[in-house]
């Protein structure tokens, strides 16, 4: 009786094995890296209703964080300014510009103007801008260099690893409170200060559950 | 657990007692039957595919970020910091009384309601009502626009037809309103009496306070509104008056307050008052009696009269009673109450439900006034605002003219009499021989539908209004919010009536208020609306005399007295409904009854010996049928279900009303039996000799009395105040059982504070709080506002009858119920259960994917993130208290009708709205501890995240009435918390678990009279 499988026959358990073995690895790594928030939201940039460039503003007039965004010492949310606050310089300088004719728009029948929001966390996570930068997490290690951004877009991941990275190393990261809207701040001995920071502000960053999630 | 135990058993149920095969077989279930099948109207195979759909499509939806958009302000008001709460002092009017209150708004939506510390009434407390008040507000039924006819119309429209219809000021009209307090309608009211030549006005509430004032009327000859002050007094004797039940008293509140802090045992050395219910229902007040008799409504009569007949000899002033002889001239108790009356004299309280005869409302006062509490322990009040006659009979007067056509144009404000005016006036017949009804109300209700023009109503967290509380304290309501459907308020619509015009209520509120504030009004204005409060006067004290006729009224009155034998019909307000108005309001409706415990209906409640004569069967469990009975009461009849209470007199049938509404909104529609139509103007509390008779159907009843039952263990701890002052540690383990706590014996020989621990106990780092709460069970009355609280600051759904039915209900915090004693007359007792916090938790050791875990702070924490819904964790709990969404409740919920938006505005932002599939409980409050713990670490400049002593609070420690919950940190020794759990009477629940919960109890105590022993 003849050989029912040819000899190439032998190998192709082995092929079919490695060829599993890869083929899976590939779709691990693709979910791992595809499926993770560092690729789905990071560099989402939505087009805004207005062109409003935190590059000329925070970048080459050098506005602080907070002439807008005021209320991120005192609130859990860092506030989107309002029209008012545009209309503080925009009432004297570059009236005639087509896209400030929205702001003065939204001024005048006193309707807000739609945002789109860029960075989102899940309905269950709970953050807080004070409880944050009130101990010297700059607004930069979260957002980016904002200063750069002609379009505002989401640098960092926003994920639980991601968050619980600084929890578990707040001195990676922590700075003195006073420079916390300062954009590019940078130390050498980062790691020491912030080891002082840690001590000085009594940073027991929550590593249980309840800290942001209830 | 082999132990006998030494306190008596505890029972929830008749089936409990009995301990039947049936009670077995329920109790031994982890979960009632049903309750973790798909068997609902959705098959399960169906089921299955829409879940597979909906999987499909969320699958491809999450590929897609949610764009989410951010419109700030165009000019921001002063002072807006997006993110923090922003509180409003306001009031909450119930009838003619306001309560205090202070609301959380959230970017300008009002979010919680709680009570106002400066306020008399409130003292920081809500009733139930208060709470729920605030998804009344976001009801989508509320009626949106007017209807003339019927058909759609506008206010403009209204305004416009007033202005016609009005400009002939000789019209014959007819007001009706409910009871208002309001300073601004009274003085509209006055305008309009003043303008329409032929007007008449009628104040009607279904239950109001008449009796009570044509009480007075008889023995002071002046109407004068009674305030018991339970706080002053050593003794008090409540003849069938529920005076803590927000629905039977619109003083609840402030009575619950008193009541309880006299009540409030620290150490053995302190001093109860000693309290005596008469009643024949098991009332909740009644339930917190030292001694509570059974007696039929109809026999409170003769045995007020018997009292103040032995009263008659030793006091003053009862003269015309000494002759009375009845059925309880030789009662046993009658011997007792006088004498606890006459030791105390001046510092007692005697009363009587307000539904009850003026003449015993008279007698009372007699009473009160012959014993010297009149001007103490009990005051006596002028109104600014009371009509002269007694409304219901002013209403009477006012259907036969209308009958007659002497009636051209009826005006109702607020009131609605199609549906809770006596039966025998036929107000609906009424009402169609007037030529023009104009109705202002809330929903298209009853009347709505017989006017000709039905205007709607703004709720009050929409409208200015002002009033005076119970005893006097005047205040503004405050709106939080523009009507959301674009209603008017009272003052509103009958300045419209008067005048024509449209003007707001802030102006109309004002225009009154300047006749208070002289000089200054705008900083006196300002100084109200921030406190809530203008002054904490009272209305002014009248000093009593008995007056010259009540000798011979009384004299008739107690001659005329006679026998009612055969069965009675009692009828009261519902517990969670009242008259009705809160039918369409899907937290009361859920809100078991504080005594019976059921859920979503009304029923009649009788005693186990009249069942057992009527042949009728004791309740099942779970998922109950029970026996539909018909009523007849003259040639009225009504056909409901029939639920045996233990602790009911005999040959007494109470009923509720409130119920079997329809056309007013999803959730007032086809729930429970109207029983109005029983209620006559001769028998406006009860009718005697009534018949009953089974008609063989049967009814399914939701009832939670034996959900998360916990089977006869001594859970509920409680002793007399001479017992616990000789044996002061009875609620101890040892103290309660013959034998002591396993393994503390072995865990003394190791030196070690607590037995043995399968599982390490978690560290808790030095930095943080531990948090803990005590539960003083001698100060919790039972009222149930705590779960309402709960639900209203933490997003709990409501999930229907079906689903409570089935064991499925969602309260984080459960009032358990017990009765002890034999089932015709039991004490019973109330236990408030929320989740334990063990610090050895039994669910955290089950859950395989650990969503639940404990928190550096001490608490055990659920992740519903986490959570994959196994249920082991909910298996585990020796205690009952978890709950798990079978089904997409909360969506169903929020996503209801055709603006959802509007229910959804009542969620709380800083709590999670849980999905199908997830488990969930109490939390703490969570979200407030983690806000007062940022707060305090950026207060500190980051030196501590623990937030001083009663920094925080937790919704149900906040709202309770009875301040039987404390609630705070236990590394601080001086905290409240700490210190109550530091009391003798504290303990805890299964403690031979080994649990050790955060949670404790402090054991109850009664102040029982040795010779009624």
């Amino acid at each position: 009786m003849g050989q029912i499988f040819p000899k190439w026959a032998n190998r192709v358990p082995r092929r079919i094995l490695i060829a599993l073995i890869i083929l899976s690895t590939a779709s691990v790594a693709f979910v791992w890296y595809f499926f993770s928030p560092e690729y789905t939201d990071v560099g989402y940039a939505p087009d805004q209703p207005i062109p409003y460039s935190h590059k000329i503003h925070a970048g080459k007039l050098d506005l602080d964080c907070q002439y807008c965004h005021t209320d991120v010492f005192k609130s859990k949310m860092a506030n989107v300014p309002p029209t008012e606050t545009c209309m503080n310089c925009h009432n004297q300088i570059r009236t005639d510009q087509p896209t400030i004719q929205q702001v003065r728009d939204s001024w005048e029948k006193d309707e807000p103007i739609e945002w789109t929001r860029v960075h989102h966390l899940p309905d269950y996570v709970y953050f807080s801008h004070k409880a944050h930068v009130n101990v010297g997490v700059g607004c930069e290690t979260c957002h980016g260099r904002i200063d750069r951004m002609e379009v505002v877009f989401q640098k960092e991941p926003l994920s639980m690893s991601w968050c619980l990275d600084c929890h578990r190393n707040p001195e990676k990261y922590l700075r003195p409170v006073e420079e916390v809207t300062t954009m590019g701040y940078k130390v050498e001995n980062q790691i020491e200060l912030g080891r002082k920071l840690v001590a000085k502000h009594n940073v027991h960053a929550p590593e249980y559950c309840q800290g942001c999630h209830y | 657990m082999s132990e006998e135990q030494k306190n008596p058993n505890y029972w929830k149920s008749l089936n409990e007692l009995a301990q039947n095969e049936e009670y077995k077989r329920y109790a031994e279930r982890e979960f009632q039957e049903n309750a973790s099948e798909l068997n609902d109207d959705v098959s399960r195979r169906s089921f299955l595919r829409i879940m597979g759909a909906s999987i499909a499509l969320a699958g491809f939806a999450s590929c897609r970020r949610p764009v989410q958009k951010i419109l700030p302000y165009s000019k921001q008001p002063e002072d807006i910091v997006h993110g923090v709460p922003r509180y409003y002092a306001s009031s909450q009017p119930f009838q003619d009384a306001l309560t205090g209150i202070v609301v959380e708004s959230r970017e300008g939506r009002p979010n919680k309601i709680e009570g106002n510390e400066m306020h008399q009434a409130s003292r920081g407390a809500t009733s139930i009502f208060g709470q729920a008040e605030l998804l009344g507000l976001y009801d989508p039924d509320r009626s949106r626009y007017p209807l003339q006819n019927g058909e759609q119309s506008t206010y403009n429209a209204f305004r416009k037809f007033c202005n016609d219809h009005f400009s002939d000021a000789g019209r014959s009209i007819a007001f009706i309103s409910e009871a208002s307090s309001s300073p601004t309608f009274h003085r509209l009211r006055e305008q309009a009496l003043d303008r329409f030549s032929d007007a008449r006005w009628v104040t009607y509430e279904p239950f109001g306070e008449d009796n009570a004032l044509a009480g007075t009327e008889i023995a002071f000859g002046e109407r004068l509104r009674t305030v018991n002050h339970y706080g002053e007094a050593s003794v008090v004797v409540a003849l069938d008056d529920d005076f803590m039940n927000p629905a039977a008293n619109k003083n609840s509140v402030q009575n619950t307050k008193d009541f309880s802090a006299v009540r409030r045992v620290q150490s053995a050395e302190d001093e109860m008052i000693r309290f005596y219910a008469v009643e024949s229902t098991f009332t909740l007040t009644g339930s917190n009696a030292d001694h509570r008799l059974r007696l039929k409504s109809s026999e409170i009569g003769p045995f007020l009269y018997a009292l103040a007949a032995r009263l008659s000899g030793p006091l003053e002033g009862l003269a015309s009673y000494s002759g009375f002889t009845g059925k309880f001239t030789d009662h046993e108790w009658i011997e007792i109450l006088a004498e606890e009356l006459m030791n105390h004299r001046g510092e007692s309280v005697l009363t009587v439900g307000a539904e009850h005869r003026p003449e015993l409302h008279a007698t009372v006062a007699a009473i009160n006034q012959a014993l010297g509490n009149a001007g103490e322990s009990v005051t006596y009040h002028r109104l600014p605002y009371l009509p002269e006659q007694d409304n219901s009979l002013s209403l009477a007067a006012l259907v036969r003219e209308m009958n007659d056509g002497a009636i051209d144009t009826v005006v109702m404000v607020g009131t609605n009499p199609v549906y809770t005016a006596p039966a025998d006036l036929n107000f609906s017949e009424a009402i169609s021989n007037v030529e023009t009804s104009i109705h202002l109300s809330d929903y298209v209700d009853e009347t709505s539908k017989n006017a000709t023009w039905h205007v709607n109503r703004a709720h009050f967290l929409e409208a200015w209004g002002d009033g005076y509380s119970f005893t006097g304290t005047r205040s503004v309501v405050q709106p939080l919010i523009r009507p959301l459907f674009s209603g008017v308020s009272a003052i509103e619509f009958l300045n419209t009536v008067v005048t024509g015009e449209e003007t707001g209520g802030h102006d109309l509120v004002r225009r009154t208020w300047r006749q208070y504030y002289g000089t200054n009004f705008q900083q006196r204005w300002n100084r109200v609306l921030h406190d809530g409060v203008d002054t904490d006067g009272h209305f002014p004290e009248i000093s009593t005399r008995i007056d010259s006729g009540f000798d011979r009224a009384a004299r008739q009155f107690t001659a005329e007295e006679m026998d009612r034998d055969g069965m009675e019909l009692v009828i009261r307000p519902d517990s969670t409904l009242f008259d009705g108005r809160y039918a369409n309001n899907g937290w009361l409706q859920e809100l078991p009854d504080p005594m019976t415990k059921i859920t979503w209906d009304n029923v009649a409640l009788i005693s186990k010996n009249t069942a057992d004569r009527l042949s009728i069967q004791q309740a099942g469990l779970g998922s109950v049928s029970v026996d539909i009975i018909r009523i007849t009461a003259g040639d009225r009849q009504i056909e409901l279900p029939v639920w045996i209470q233990p602790g009911h007199a005999d040959d007494s049938i109470t009923i509720t009303v409130g119920y079997g509404r329809e056309g007013i909104g999803r959730v007032a529609n086809g729930t429970g039996v109207d029983t109005y139509p029983m209620r006559t103007t001769d028998h406006m509390l009860f009718a005697t000799g009534v018949g009953v008779e089974k008609t063989g159907r049967h009814y399914k009843i939701a009832c939670t009395q034996d959900h998360h039952s916990m089977e006869g263990r001594s859970l509920m701890r409680y002793s007399t105040i001479e017992a616990y002052r000789q044996n002061p540690d009875f609620a101890s383990y040892e103290g309660s059982y013959n034998a002591e706590l396993p393994g503390e014996k072995y865990a003394q020989e190791k030196g070690q504070e607590h037995p043995l621990a399968m599982f390490d106990p978690p560290d808790y780092p030095d930095h943080e709080p531990q948090w803990g709460m005590a539960i003083d069970l001698n100060a919790c009355v039972g009222c149930g506002a705590c779960t309402i609280a709960c639900q209203a600051e933490n997003n709990i759904p409501v999930v229907g009858k079906k689903e409570v039915s089935t064991g499925r209900e969602m309260h984080w915090i459960r009032t358990d119920r017990y009765f002890e004693g034999d089932v015709d007359d039991p004490r019973a007792l109330h236990q408030p259960v929320p989740c334990m916090h063990c610090e050895l938790a039994p669910c955290e050791q089950v859950c395989p994917v650990a969503a639940t875990t404990h928190s550096d702070d001490g608490m055990n924490q659920m992740t519903y993130n986490r959570c994959i819904g196994t249920r082991y964790c909910l298996n585990n709990c020796p205690y009952k208290v978890r709950r798990f969404n079978f089904f997409n409740y909360t969506d169903e919920f929020l996503t209801s009708g055709s603006d959802p938006e509007v229910i959804q505005m009542a969620m709380n932002p800083d709590v999670t709205v849980r999905f199908r599939g997830v488990m969930e409980k109490c939390t703490y409050c969570v979200q407030r501890v983690n806000r007062a713990k940022i707060n305090t670490k950026v207060e500190t400049d980051g030196a501590s995240v623990r937030p001083p002593d009663g920094t925080v609070k937790t919704a149900c420690q906040q709202v309770c009435p009875a301040e039987a919950i404390t609630f705070g940190d236990l590394t601080d020794e001086e905290s409240t918390v700490s210190k109550a759990k530091r009391n003798e009477r504290n303990y805890l629940l299964l403690e031979e678990l080994n649990t050790r919960p955060r949670t404790s109890y402090l054991a109850k105590l009664t102040n029982p009279n040795p010779k009624l022993a």
